[in-house]
């Protein structure tokens, strides 16, 4: 299992890296750590690494190492990490260009086994799908964000779990929302909630929403085999059943006090593009932090 | 769906998102071109005009690489009958890109020198400890250098020296606040407003200046300087005192950072007779501007430059190669083949025309009218766009805008300098921007001020001075 943890500045990441690491831990997961900068126009990149030379010169590090400099302390302090050579620092020096906009704090065999720390500059959502794509990662967890193209890029476009983590506050207990139904993804969902729900040692509400008054066997079984699951694993669990709009039921039912679990749509690329999703729309609706799982 | 899979759909999405632009673009392109050609444009001035509208469209929104917009352009001024392959390709290259290369390539060269340390030596000799001092020092040092080595290497040199004082002073940034964006904003815009000041401020003088070449008007880089300087000097001192009164920073005297800048400083090496050497090429390409550009030509000297770093081993080929930004040389040829074009097809003219059939009577009542209506519209193409690229495809029409071609041509060119309005306006605001030291919103806040300031004095400067010493 692979995650990749999006953080972007100092003020505001803490919540997203206790969440990722704690989710981390909880797979045994190998965790990355990206920063993705400021975009410069492409007018005038060469100068800004020109600057960028003359800036070093004066030992002024590039903007963003600072980020992940904070990122490894938060790591260290929080014990996520078991850095062997706490005493040196941060190992500035051994960042390395791996790429025409990756950079990457080399920690491996020196200083630490668990994390990598990778630097990045450009559009988000391109930087973000091309690590992913690149790393294999089958996690990202991202802090929330205002801009409703952004959720619809990350779920559209970024080839793994999406994990967003929203107004989450660290010393509050949440349950975890489990949406559960019929389709494929659920099964997979399912493990993901559990696993997060043991790493945070919280409980789960299982639910299922129907349209119609009806709730078909398939529904039912999802409901049932969810429970077990959860039984298995030793997890606090409830079984909700739910008529209406599966967005509108998931908003309410979530409020401001669950981590929501869901699979990701299984709808055609095309259809998503157009006509959005149930995930998406929940992502866009819902304060809380959303777990999409993809097949 | 058709034979597709799941991921090459979403791949094929995903690039029709990023790509959004260039397809907007073409599709706009493509209207225009089944649209009838206006009343009194040629047909190549109209498809001359199509290519401009839909370049300027991606070159705002970057969907492509640069180098392959102005490969469009090169493709589409051939395929829609602009020019045969000969003659586009002529046009595509003249001083002014030559000029431009020359000045990114001495850019890395003088970069490599380790200036900075001197200069920041020596501004502080200047200016003492009082920040309003240290701010003027900052704008007039980085004024006076931009004039002559482009604003983009004064600041890649300027700016660590603001940023140690900074530093210096308190290393809590919250603290600091004020002080980072007057000090690098100072840096910038002094940059912008020096860069006015000689033909070899900028590409978009080289460029205007061929411009005006090409219609039997000539001005010497000394007559340059002798009708613009005056201008760098009266903004300057007006530039840091807006900057001042926008940011308040929070000490009035930066003691403790000027000392420990000062001793830092006092570490380095002495100055090497290499450094003396360097010194003396560039001394030697500003001699070769100020008295032999009106036959050899400024880009032509810029490489001499360049080949003497080059010959004395003060730059290797492969630091210049890896810093140049070819991709902005090839573009830059590509918006000079544009401007000439539109030039030659008539449409600079038509264009013109337009817009003093819309202002004309506006233009006779108030006599700065064109000029108001020049400066605005390049100061705002300029803010979007790249300044070298708003004169090349601005300056043919703007100088068919009146009688006195070298007056226009000047204000537009100057214009173009102002790029104050945002963080990503100039490369030197990026370079500024892209430390940290200073928001996006710090631009604004200061910005505006600047730019309406500038333009005001530009408009009455242009109509008083000029008039005076004509």
């Amino acid at each position: 299992m692979k995650i990749l943890i999006a953080i972007g500045s100092k003020e505001y990441s803490g919540p997203t890296l206790q969440v990722g690491m704690k989710v981390a831990k909880a797979f045994n997961a190998s965790t990355t750590i990206v920063d993705v900068g400021k975009k410069i126009g492409k007018f005038d990149s060469k100068v800004a690494v020109l600057a960028q030379e003359r800036m070093e010169s004066w030992e002024f590090e590039r903007p963003g190492v600072d980020v992940l400099e904070w990122a490894f302390q938060y790591l260290e302090k929080n014990n996520f990490i078991e850095s062997q050579i706490i005493e040196a620092g941060f190992p500035k020096n051994t960042l390395v260009e791996t790429g025409a906009s990756r950079a990457e704090v080399y920690l491996k065999g020196t200083v630490c086994e668990d994390v990598k720390l990778i630097l990045r500059n450009g559009n988000i959502i391109s930087e973000l799908r091309d690590e992913v794509q690149s790393g294999n990662y089958d996690v990202t967890i991202i802090g929330g964000s205002q801009k409703r193209r952004m959720a619809h890029d990350l779920i559209q476009y970024i080839d793994s779990s999406i994990f967003v983590v929203n107004q989450i506050d660290t010393n509050r207990t949440y349950r975890i929302l489990l949406a559960v139904n019929d389709s494929k993804g659920t099964k997979k969902a399912v493990r993901f909630g559990a696993r997060v729900a043991q790493s945070f040692d919280i409980g789960v509400d299982i639910l299922t929403v129907s349209k119609k008054e009806h709730f078909g066997a398939n529904y039912k079984n999802a409901a049932e085999l969810a429970g077990k699951f959860m039984r298995r694993c030793g997890i606090d669990y409830q079984n909700i059943f739910k008529v209406g709009d599966p967005v509108q039921v998931i908003k309410e039912e979530s409020k401001n006090n669950h981590i929501i679990v869901m699979g990701a749509s299984t709808k055609s690329p095309l259809t998503k593009f157009f006509t959005g999703s149930v995930p998406l729309k929940v992502m866009e609706n819902c304060n809380c932090s959303v777990l999409i799982v993809k097949e | 769906m058709l034979g597709f899979s799941q991921h090459s759909l979403t791949n094929f999405l995903f690039w029709v998102t990023q790509k959004k632009w260039f397809l907007i673009s073409m599709l706009v392109g493509l209207i225009l071109f089944i649209l009838p050609t206006p009343d009194g444009l040629t047909v190549e001035g109209y498809r001359i005009i199509i290519i401009v509208i839909t370049a300027l469209m991606m070159i705002i929104t970057e969907p492509i690489p640069l180098p392959a917009i102005a490969l469009y352009i090169i493709v589409m001024e051939v395929v829609l009958g602009i020019g045969g392959p000969e003659e586009i390709s002529r046009s595509f290259m003249n001083d002014a890109v030559f000029f431009i290369m020359g000045s990114l390539m001495l850019a890395v060269a003088i970069v490599q020198q380790g200036w900075d340390k001197r200069i920041a030596l020596g501004i502080i000799r200047l200016t003492g400890n009082k920040t309003k001092n240290i701010v003027f020092g900052f704008t007039a040092l980085s004024a006076v250098l931009s004039s002559f080595i482009g604003e983009h290497t004064v600041v890649a040199l300027m700016l660590p020296i603001g940023m140690t004082l900074i530093k210096y002073t308190s290393e809590d940034r919250e603290k600091t606040r004020g002080l980072s964006a007057v000090l690098l904003l100072a840096i910038a815009y002094g940059a912008l407003i020096g860069s006015m000041g000689t033909p070899s401020g900028g590409g978009r003088n080289v460029i205007i200046m061929s411009y005006l070449q090409e219609i039997d008007i000539s001005i010497s880089y000394l007559l340059w300087m002798i009708k613009v300087y005056p201008l760098v000097l009266i903004l300057t001192p007006i530039v840091s005192w807006i900057l001042i009164k926008s940011f308040a920073p929070e000490y009035v005297r930066l003691d403790t950072g000027v000392r420990k800048l000062v001793v830092q400083v006092a570490k380095l090496p002495e100055l090497t007779g290499r450094n003396t050497i360097a010194m003396f090429i560039f001394f030697l390409v500003f001699l070769g501007w100020v008295f032999l550009s009106e036959t050899l030509g400024l880009g032509i000297i810029a490489l001499s430059g360049v080949l003497l770093y080059l010959i004395a081993g003060f730059v290797k080929w492969e630091d210049l190669s890896r810093n140049t930004h070819w991709g902005v040389i090839i573009l830059f040829g590509a918006t000079i083949s544009l401007g000439a074009n539109i030039n030659g097809t008539g449409a600079a003219l038509w264009m013109a025309n337009q817009v003093i059939n819309i202002f004309g009577s506006l233009m006779d009542i108030f006599p700065f009218f064109t000029d108001t209506i020049i400066v605005v519209m390049t100061t705002i193409m300029a803010n979007v766009l790249s300044s070298s690229a708003t004169v090349a495809v601005l300056g043919p029409i703007t100088l068919n805008m009146g009688s006195d071609s070298l007056h226009l041509g000047l204000v537009t060119a100057l214009a173009s300098a102002f790029g104050f309005f945002t963080a990503v306006a100039a490369p030197a605001c990026t370079i500024v921007y892209s430390s940290g030291f200073v928001s996006a919103k710090d631009f604004l806040k200061a910005g505006w001020k600047v730019g309406f300031v500038s333009i005001i004095i530009l408009i009455i400067y242009a109509n008083t001075y000029w008039i005076i010493f004509n």
